[in-house]
């Protein structure tokens, strides 16, 4: 119903623009089709009503739910006056400055959704050319949040189908994430994918938007472990696509995804069992006394063969079956193992737990059979990747050094000019497939053919951009700044992502595996001594006061992030640094390597004992000091946890600066 | 798409087709050779290839796509395998040559891509397999290469070429090529020093922004038209006028590159290129002195580990003797294809690149080709996307600090009376008044800082000599009555910076 089908939580309460914001105001009016004859107010005329709804549209100018409501309302009731509104709407979204566009958005969205008739099929005909139009000038932020109201469209309408119907929704997806992909997706059989190719952009763009839904109801509920896990293997499974996989492994990834994104907008246990007026936000405008359906999004049924685990508990049906989801991951073993009914909360919920676990696990078995991806996933190390010998990658890498280096040509003025080599056979003869329109040749294999498809979209979408912009003028940009260039290795200066996914930019990989370590120290703990509760002890590295603080799981006084070596309790993190400065930064990256592949594998939830806290970013402070000052550990203050938030510490850990805030919803 | 409403020597002639075709011929090139052609300053010329594989100083050319050159280019269609290409428009000089170097260069350009595997195999922490044999460095580096070389010697094309070969290379290389020659400017302003990654091959088109230019607002379709350049504003076109500035420019240049590879480690593996000023190379003469220790600075900032020498057997002994113990030093035959350029020409290169930077250029195509459908610099759409508008503004003299490094004319210590020392240093900015008559700022470029640390703290007197520029302003007129003058920045908005440095490049429409 709302933009985001999650029920209302407190954090929602903050954000302007809330989950349901027309419930209440407009259940009494409830209808969609009353005669103009009982119009309350039939005076108006439709120059005069213009008028007055364009002078209201212009107050709409930052994110604010009373106006967007109000406007709403006014939309309904004169809902004659469709066509009026529509273009009203319209013009605004165009004629505004870019960073007002989005709320506009919202209200063509909740006009949309809330009065479905006539207002869709009025906004139908010119959604496609606006919201692509609205896409192309908005910043990264607010693109990922058009993102996200253009995955609830899928299933906006009171029918559970495409808000504006198959054809605007799947012109605009592939617009903005290219492929087929989401013709099927937005097809009546959702469960294919993998048949047609799926962009990685796409599949990532779907998990933020799973992710920040949990990671919302992290924040409702900060003592929901299951929240948490999720959020936690979700970004495990985003650094995974951003490592690349295969075609089929997206297409897996991206099912179970949409699997996920409507059951898990169901309140946490937690929160009491919600009023149905709440629970089935879709259905509400509509008159019919809707039956409480089982789930939350009645099409949903069709797609999804097995009902999905996560839906059961808060509805309490009775026919609920927690599946194990592997099962859909693996064709061979679907037979379900089907469990008792669960009528009961309190198992159910453990149910989403251990299948999303085994979505995750599945998801890394299949990884390593797949065509690309090797156990990335909980690494997401690129050099873990490329040491495995199957990986056609690693093969393409490898043949080219062979044939490089059976030349044998030394760096000498006398053999340059003796040799004869042949170069041919590098330039051409290796890259057999080249851009008819620029020239540009790649090579065979699949990363190649992802390379020319990347690059095939990307003349598209410059062509479109070039032809659309007739007239507007273009302008030398300024130069970005130095911060900027130095780490543009994975983003590019207008935010977005770089196409071709460049493996070898081991900056992200170095500072995930990085922010692991850090996050294993942070987790590291000494039981404080009885009686020595109120001691203050010291860091003898960096002289600061450690934190003591009641553990609740072992119900003990602990320090945290500290070690204890020859008696002498250190942070954890200062001792780890104190002792990697010692070694030289390139055993160290060996170390890291390795220690990258066994711990892939290890499931974290062993290592952590407390809810997954997430880290402070070790990478960048301490890549700089360590080889610069080997000894020289003091003053890097960086002890604990506390302090920063999670979503700022796991942006800015494991994400190139610009891209923070699309995370950040 | 590319080949539709072209025209066709063959076909039938349409009254446009005429001129055309009365304008345009077919050059069939063996393999190994190149056709090389100059231009006039006001023509054009459009190349097709119709059949068979070429490229243009690395980059090859697609199919039956035509490209567009001006500004009186000078460049050189080079084909390993053997074409046919089509040619429209009047070159003042155009043959077809079989002397090429281009075995040379490839055999360097393989040399280097030994380097690159090695360094990368090195980076993944494999042990070399058998048959590629033992590796003779225990710690392998990619190339990070100096080309020096006398004017007039190809040093900026061979830079092109190896970075291009490098892109082509199907492994996803992305070098930097950095560009220290003043006078050329690389994709900033000329004036400036500065270093890009590159990631698809540069195309030629005009002398100007000959290494690709730097980010418009407009979609661009090959990376190398939209780099993100790293610039340093030294201010003058010749580096003899301030060898410490530009010493210390280098050194920034290199920092800053080398801060980047430790974020990037793979990024490291694919090395870098280092263009060269002429100056560089002088033999002997009265700056002989400089030069040496801008070298010296290029080969510490970027940690040099080959430098080739471009058709210059005494420079060539010359660094032998001084890095030939820890660095390779490769004598390079210099192609003869290059044409002697007179101070003039450069001159007006320089123009033309301040006016790409600000307007954008369109070169229209030779007549009788429609002016669509043609490829500019690799871009499909020029006449959308290389047509940009820049932005003229007023703002009072209290808006912009305006500096000068050094003083104006820096005579070279030598030349001052001895026992005279400078009043002002060479690294000392001084402030500009506007306001002043005799200030020079009429027609100046100035170049705009970044904003400097906003940590008070952290700030230092000489702090401006390392801020990168951000944009380039030029001031077209003066009102020292009003207290305004007004300056043409590229792009809308305000400006980013209110601290610019003024040099010795000047500016008219």
């Amino acid at each position: 119903m709302s933009l985001y089908p999650q029920p209302a939580s407190p954090a929602f309460g903050q954000m302007a623009y809330a989950s349901q914001p027309y419930s209440q105001p407009m259940l009494p009016q409830a209808a969609y089709h009353y005669p103009a004859a009982v119009q309350p107010v039939f005076h108006v005329d439709s120059n005069m009503f213009r008028r007055d709804y364009m002078a209201r549209l212009a107050e709409l100018t930052v994110n604010s739910r009373p106006i967007i409501q109000n406007l709403s309302m006014i939309a309904q009731e004169y809902s004659r006056f469709a066509e009026i509104v529509a273009q009203c709407i319209e013009s605004h979204i165009r004629r505004v400055l870019p960073w007002m566009k989005l709320p506009a958005f919202y209200l063509l969205d909740a006009i949309s959704k809330n009065v479905f008739d006539p207002y869709a099929r009025q906004f139908t005909p010119l959604v496609v050319r606006l919201f692509l139009d609205t896409y192309e000038q908005v910043d990264q932020n607010t693109r990922s949040k058009m993102e996200e109201m253009l995955l609830t469209w899928r299933t906006g309408a009171p029918t559970g189908r495409e808000l504006f119907g198959v054809v605007p929704q799947v012109a605009i997806e592939r617009h903005i994430w290219g492929g087929e992909a989401t013709q099927s997706a937005a097809s009546s059989s959702r469960h294919t994918a993998g048949s047609s190719s799926i962009s990685t952009a796409q599949v990532l763009s779907e998990l933020e938007f799973v992710l920040s839904q949990k990671e919302r109801s992290v924040v409702a509920n900060p003592y929901d472990k299951m929240a948490q896990n999720h959020v936690a293997v979700l970004q495990q499974l985003r650094k995974l696509v951003q490592a690349g996989v295969s075609q089929e492994e997206l297409g897996q990834i991206l099912t179970q995804l949409r699997a996920l994104a409507q059951p898990a907008s169901v309140p946490p246990q937690l929160t009491p069992a919600p009023i149905p007026t709440q629970s089935y936000p879709t259905q509400m405008p509509y008159p019919s006394p809707a039956p409480p359906a089982p789930f939350p999004g009645p099409v949903e049924q069709p797609t999804y063969p097995l009902p999905s685990a996560y839906s059961a508990p808060s509805y309490n049906v009775p026919k609920s079956e927690p599946v194990n989801l592997s099962g859909l991951l693996a064709p061979q073993s679907l037979p379900v193992q089907p469990t008792p009914p669960s009528v009961n909360p309190p198992i159910s919920t453990l149910a989403p737990m251990n299948s999303i676990t085994n979505l995750y696990n599945a998801l890394l078995k299949a990884g390593v059979v797949g065509a690309t991806g090797t156990p990335t996933g909980a690494g997401a190390s690129a050099k873990v990747e490329e040491c495995r010998p199957s990986d056609p990658v690693r093969d393409a890498i490898r043949d080219h050094r062979k044939a490089i280096l059976a030349q044998k040509i030394k760096l000498t003025s006398a053999d340059i000019t003796r040799q004869r080599s042949n170069i041919v056979d590098f330039l051409y003869n290796r890259l057999p497939s080249q851009c008819k329109q620029c020239g540009i040749r790649f090579p065979d294999g699949p990363k190649g053919k992802k390379h020319m498809e990347d690059h095939l979209d990307m003349h598209f979408r410059q062509n479109r951009k070039a032809g659309q912009a007739v007239g507007r003028g273009y302008s030398r940009s300024w130069l970005i700044s130095m911060e900027d260039w130095i780490h543009d290795g994975s983003v590019d200066v207008k935010g977005k992502g770089r196409a071709d996914g460049r493996i070898l930019s081991s900056s992200a990989a170095a500072a995930v595996e990085a922010a692991k370590r850090e996050a294993e120290l942070q987790a590291q703990y000494v039981v404080v001594p009885p009686g020595d509760e109120a001691k203050s002890i010291s860091c003898p590295i960096c002289k600061e006061p450690l934190k003591s603080e009641f553990n609740e799981d072992d119900e003990e006084w602990v320090w945290r992030n500290s070690v204890k070596r020859d008696d002498k309790i250190y942070h954890a993190t200062c001792h780890a640094e104190a002792t990697a400065s010692k070694s030289t930064l390139a055993s160290r990256l060996r170390n890291e390597v390795s220690s990258s592949r066994s711990r892939s594998r290890t499931p974290e939830k062993q290592q952590v004992r407390t809810p997954p806290k997430v880290l402070v970013p070790l990478s960048e402070e301490s890549k700089k000091s360590a080889p610069s000052s080997p000894s020289t550990p003091v003053g890097t203050k960086r002890k604990a946890d506390d302090a920063d938030g999670p979503g700022t510490q796991d942006s800015k850990s494991d994400v190139p600066p610009l891209k923070k805030q699309a995370l950040s919803v | 798409m590319s080949g539709l409403g072209l025209l066709n020597s063959d076909s039938k002639p349409l009254p446009a087709d005429d001129e055309a075709a009365a304008n345009t011929r077919q050059w069939h090139l063996a393999s190994e050779t190149e056709y090389r052609f100059e231009l006039d300053p006001n023509s054009s010329l459009a190349i097709k290839l119709v059949h068979g594989q070429a490229e243009i100083f690395g980059a090859e050319l697609a199919e039956g796509n035509t490209y567009v050159f001006g500004l009186e280019c000078k460049a050189a269609v080079y084909t390993w395998q053997g074409c046919t290409i089509e040619v429209t428009g009047q070159p003042s000089t155009e043959y077809v040559s079989e002397e090429t170097p281009m075995q040379v260069y490839a055999n360097l350009v393989l040399a280097l891509e030994q380097m690159r595997v090695r360094a990368l195999r090195a980076f993944h922490g494999s042990p070399p397999s058998s048959e590629e044999g033992p590796d003779p460095d225990p710690d392998p580096q990619p190339p990070r290469v100096l080309v020096l070389g006398p004017g007039n010697s190809g040093k900026t094309t061979l830079s092109k070429m190896l970075i291009n070969y490098a892109v082509r290379m199907g492994q996803s290389w992305n070098p930097v090529l950095v560009n220290v020659d003043p006078g050329e400017g690389g994709w900033a302003a000329p004036g400036a020093i500065s270093a890009a990654t590159i990631t698809s091959p540069i195309q030629t088109s005009t002398p100007a922004s000959t290494f690709g230019s730097a980010a418009t607002s407009a979609p661009a379709h090959l990376t190398s038209n939209a780099l993100l350049p790293l610039a340093y504003w030294y201010g003058h076109a010749e580096t003899r006028r301030n060898p410490l500035l530009m010493d210390r420019l280098i050194r920034n240049l290199g920092e800053n590159i080398w801060e980047r590879w430790d974020n990037d480690l793979g990024g490291r593996v694919a090395g870098l290129i280092v263009d060269t000023p002429s100056s560089f190379a002088a033999s002997s003469g009265p700056n002989g002195d400089h030069r040496h220790a801008l070298i010296k600075a290029c080969v510490d900032a970027f940690r040099i580990n080959v430098i080739l020498i471009v058709g210059h057997e005494k420079l060539n002994v010359e660094m032998q003797r001084a890095y030939g113990n820890r660095i390779a030093v490769v004598k390079i035959p210099k192609s003869g294809g290059v044409v002697e350029l007179d101070p003039s020409y450069r001159e007006r290169a320089r123009k033309h690149q301040l006016h790409n930077y600000m307007y954008g250029r369109i070169i229209p195509p030779p007549p009788g080709l429609p002016p669509t459908n043609v490829l500019q610099g690799g871009e499909q759409t020029p006449d959308l996307t290389l047509n940009l508008a820049p932005s003229s503004s007023i703002v009072a003299f209290g808006d912009l600090t305006l500096y000068r490094i050094g003083e104006e004319t820096m005579a070279p210590t030598s030349a001052l009376p001895i026992g005279a020392t400078r009043v002002v240093s060479e690294m000392q900015p001084l402030l500009v008044d506007p306001a002043q008559p005799g200030s020079g700022l009429y027609n100046a470029v100035l170049a705009l800082l970044a904003p400097p640390n906003p940590d008070e703290s952290e700030r230092y007197d000489e702090e401006m000599l390392d801020l990168p520029v951000v944009g380039f302003l030029v001031i077209t007129t003066l009102d020292i009555p009003n207290k305004r003058m007004t300056v043409l920045a590229p792009t809308q908005g305000s400006l980013v910076g209110r601290t610019a440095i003024v040099g010795s490049i000047e500016w008219q429409e």
